[in-house]
């Protein structure tokens, strides 16, 4: 078995072909997530209520099952749904049109939601209760207090965690290929599949993987420091 | 100008304020004294709706404000009138003095950015701050954020400012400087409501003390009254108890 250096270059230059793919499903998720899960935060800081025990039961569901049978389960369970919708209501297009990197996005959005609330709520309480006691006295509004004071300075506390978190994301999407997406770890698996060559093109996209994170790592380190400027300038 | 009636208070079973009723005159500093659990500080943060009073009713400027029917709007509106100095600061951590001071105005008040600002200068420069616009909290001795809590009291130009233990989080050293201000501002006739421990620092300033024990108010009166003719039993111990050699016969 000999490692095919030729294939080794070519499969990178071919499996960075579904890094939009990649790129956008993780995107999408952070896109929605992440107001989603703010407001799953909330939700659940607040005294007893109904949405509270939805939010929590959500979260333990999320927490409790392994992605891949998340994945398996939505990639058959909503197009069943979707295809019974379409046929009550006589809807114009076909189940089999319907791009898979739908059933990701919700997957993963699914997914991440779940893991920013928790970050999110662990988060606003490192945050004191008189900052928004203040903001409030002075005037603002809870919502400004909240957009304005608690955010702000939550944010400083949740950025490693959301970087973790966006990390795992990235490294998630890898089982999109189980939805029939083409994504990196899709394109490559094709591409070793012609001749065997498993090895080279797994690590293909192992570098570019790791390339990723380490860029969003280090995206994360320079907003993290931004962000707590605050907090390091009695040092200086 | 500011008056409560009968406020009740209960956190869970346990009942804070029994009944307190208060009345506040523009230019009052009214002190409010008493022993610990004795509901000064819920009393003040009722006022301000930080803590939801059970009953009773809020007087301010005319308008009255049940407790158990106050909306929203209301409380906004009350809030933008008055202003809370708090026992630890509470300072904005993720804003610098002046943004501290300017926030309130700015958010809170429309006012427009170039005014707020020269509005919280001038209130920093008032506290003795004109160097530190553009420090953090963290950068600030405790003595120092307690007087970028007054300036961002007084920056709005409140009706009334409550006052909770403003120097009880303080080391002694750096009490001095944030009473300095406090007495300033008593002598511009700035209307006050101040929960203290400072005893000396009230009989100098206050035209009204207030003596709580219990969640009632025990006895209301000049500072000569309460200091050294009080009536009540329970004021009297609890004078003796925090002024040594305390005697109440002049």
């Amino acid at each position: 078995m000999l490692f095919n250096t030729e294939f080794f270059i070519k499969t990178f230059f071919t499996a960075l072909k579904g890094l939009p793919v990649t790129l956008k499903i993780t995107l999408m998720a952070l896109i929605l997530s992440l107001p989603l899960g703010f407001l799953f935060a909330v939700i659940r800081l607040k005294e007893k209520s109904f949405a509270k025990r939805m939010v929590s039961v959500y979260v333990s569901f999320i927490r409790g099952t392994p992605i891949v049978v998340q994945i398996l389960v939505i990639y058959s369970i909503v197009p069943s749904i979707l295809s019974v919708v379409i046929k009550r209501f006589n809807l114009p297009f076909n189940i089999f049109d319907i791009n898979p990197i739908l059933y990701a996005y919700i997957v993963f959005t699914l997914n991440t939601t779940a893991t920013l609330s928790e970050t999110f709520r662990s988060a606003l309480v490192t945050v004191d209760k008189g900052q928004l006691e203040a903001a409030e006295a002075a005037g603002l509004t809870r919502f400004q207090g909240y957009r304005r004071i608690i955010i702000p300075q939550a944010l400083v506390a949740a950025i490693p965690n959301i970087c973790t978190t966006t990390t795992n994301l990235i490294k998630s999407t890898s089982l999109a290929f189980l939805m029939t997406v083409k994504d990196i770890t899709a394109v490559a698996k094709v591409e070793a599949a012609y001749g065997y060559n498993y090895i080279e093109a797994y690590l293909d996209i192992w570098i570019i993987y790791i390339l990723i994170c380490i860029l969003v790592e280090f995206a994360f380190k320079r907003l993290e420091k931004r962000l707590k400027v605050y907090k390091t300038a009695a040092a200086s | 100008m500011l008056e409560v009636k009968n406020v009740h208070k209960a956190f869970g079973k346990n009942e804070v304020l029994k009944g307190v009723d208060l009345q506040v005159d523009k230019g009052d500093v009214v002190v409010i004294l008493g022993p610990s659990g004795s509901g000064k500080t819920t009393l003040l943060r009722c006022i301000n709706f930080l803590e939801k009073a059970d009953q009773g009713e809020l007087i301010f400027n005319g308008q009255h404000y049940p407790f158990d029917k106050v909306t929203k709007k209301d409380i906004l509106n009350i809030r933008k009138k008055t202003a809370f100095v708090f026992q630890n600061y509470n300072l904005f951590n993720n804003k610098t003095a002046l943004e501290n001071v300017t926030e309130g105005l700015i958010i809170g008040r429309k006012v427009p950015k170039e005014e707020a600002i020269r509005i919280g200068k001038k209130s920093l420069d008032k506290v003795g701050l004109s160097d530190k616009y553009d420090s953090y909290p963290s950068q600030l001795s405790g003595g120092q954020q307690q007087r970028v809590g007054i300036a961002r009291a007084i920056a709005v130009n409140p009706d009334v400012i409550l006052f909770d233990e403003p120097t009880s989080a303080l080391d002694p050293e750096l009490i001095g400087e944030v009473l300095e201000v406090m007495k300033l501002l008593a002598k511009e006739g700035t209307t006050m409501m101040i929960v203290t421990h400072e005893m000396s620092f009230a009989e100098e300033v206050a035209s009204k003390v207030v003596f709580m024990d219990g969640g009632s108010v025990v006895e209301v009166g000049t500072p000569r009254d309460i200091f050294h003719n009080p009536k009540e039993q329970r004021t009297q111990q609890f004078l003796r108890r925090i002024i040594k050699n305390f005697d109440y016969v002049i």
